[in-house]
């Protein structure tokens, strides 16, 4: 029986105070009614093992033990959805685009070390989503436990209006002149790109020569295959407007090609030199600081534009049905 | 609609929640005479209604706290026992909720026995 003695004792530790006796007196008496009737069918004394068996199959010391207590939820089921949804709303739709389009470009061009900068706004983000799960959590708590008349008294001619119904649309195939203007756009780009980065590197305003750092040769080939993406987009929205799924993950893969290409730019600086013999050293020094706070910037605005997009093109992809890329979409109302 | 295999069939569950008011019931009815708990779990068992022992216990508890049944640690067959029965007050609460079951179980067989008739007039 000392197995049964240990077993109680496990349970008892799980109790509280004033009922531990009460309870193990009683959950002792009806394992040992049990044994013995076991036994009885048995014809002889149970062994440890048949002893073991009995008491697994009763269950946990901690689960049996929690049946005794006050069966108590945090957030019960009436608030629960409502939980879940703020919850998800906070941690998933609100907090990691203000990181990512606010708190991250902000930190990033605050001049610090940008992979540092950017492990910290990962940090942060992480640090943000477990206060919101907390301050959610406990404020849902609060509601459960002490309900305020607001959620008892209500008016049902208090209730919102419904808004009026949006036209179900889908998105609509791309005008030619759009895109015309992104295949011309990308040959632009690409001529302008192979000009600046590889028939020149220095350009002179007036005795102040802006020279662009050797790191921009190192991205010439992917820079120049990602201005050159633009070409066959531009191509398929003029011949083909109604393969749109096709264009859309083209979009996203050369958008998240750019953000890579992007970042890693970003860790690359400084970017420009500017030489002015005729300037004092203090002043080169200033242009030098500028001109590359200047880029850093603009790298920001490239990444925040490419992500932008990126979402717009995966949010149409997500609305486009995938036998959008054979037929032509109409208006449906 | 399917449901994945991990995940529990919808009848057990349904089933636990049809369960769970009617063994209250069953435990009450069974207490109008004496019994201890292994006894009670045994004589319940008999009459096709087990009940899980990590349930059973607590759900005396928590009857007894409500002043429903009375409980007395007694000495039988040298073995102390605590034996439960039901107190005036859930003499009482046992006879409205039978008259809310036998309220219930009419309701249910007039809907389920006219649907019945339905389909039989549908069918001719």
């Amino acid at each position: 029986m000392e197995l049964l003695n240990r077993y109680l004792h496990a349970v008892k530790f799980w109790l509280p105070k004033s009922q531990q006796e009460d309870i193990i007196a009683e959950l002792g008496e009806d394992l040992r009614s049990q044994i013995e009737d076991r036994e009885a069918a048995l014809g002889r004394p149970l062994d440890e093992d048949g002893l073991a068996a009995v008491l697994k199959q009763r269950g946990n010391p901690m689960l049996v033990a929690g049946s005794y207590l006050p069966q108590r939820s945090l957030i019960g089921p009436a608030l629960f959805p409502i939980y879940q949804f703020i919850l998800k709303l906070v941690i998933v739709w609100i907090l990691p685009p203000i990181f990512i389009l606010v708190v991250g470009p902000a930190t990033v061009l605050s001049g610090r070390d940008p992979s540092l900068a950017l492990a910290e706004t990962a940090w942060t983000l992480l640090m943000a989503a477990v206060f919101a799960f907390g301050v959610i959590t406990l404020v849902f708590a609060a509601m459960e436990r002490y309900p305020h008349e607001s959620m008892l008294k209500w008016d049902p001619c208090r209730l919102p209006r419904v808004p009026p119904a949006e036209p179900i649309t889908q998105p609509q195939p791309v005008p030619g002149y759009r895109a015309i203007a992104e295949l011309l756009a990308a040959i632009g780009a690409s001529l302008l790109w192979i000009e600046v980065m590889w028939l020149r590197t220095s350009f002179d305003f007036n005795g102040v020569a802006i020279t662009l750092a050797p790191v921009w040769r190192s991205f010439f080939w992917p820079i120049l295959l990602v201005t050159l993406s633009g070409v066959p987009i531009g191509l398929m929205g003029w011949l083909r407007p109604w393969w749109m799924r096709a264009r859309s993950c083209v979009r996203l893969a050369v958008d998240g090609v750019t953000l890579v290409l992007t970042g890693a730019l970003v860790n690359m600086g400084p970017w420009v030199r500017v030489a002015a013999p005729n300037l004092p050293a203090a002043g080169v020094a200033d242009a030098n600081h500028w001109a590359n706070v200047g880029t850093s910037i603009g790298l920001g605005v490239v990444a925040i534009i490419t992500l932008v997009d990126a979402v717009q093109e995966a949010r149409r992809l997500v609305r486009q049905k995938p036998a959008g890329n054979h037929a032509p979409v109409a208006v449906r109302r | 609609m399917s449901h994945t295999a991990s995940s529990p069939d919808p009848f057990d569950n349904l089933r636990l929640e049809l369960r769970r008011g009617c063994l209250v019931l069953a435990v009450l009815a069974q207490l109008r005479a004496e019994h201890y708990g292994y006894a009670l779990r045994k004589a319940l068992a008999d009459r096709g209604m087990a009940i899980d022992e990590n349930t059973l216990y607590p759900l005396l508890r928590r009857l007894e706290t409500q002043g429903l049944l009375v409980s007395e640690w007694r000495e039988e067959d040298k073995r102390n026992k605590r034996f439960y029965r039901l107190s005036s007050h859930g003499q009482g609460v046992l006879d409205q909720l039978l008259e809310e079951w036998q309220s219930i179980n009419a309701s249910l067989t007039r809907i389920t026995e006219g649907d019945a008739l339905l389909e039989l007039k549908a069918e001719s």
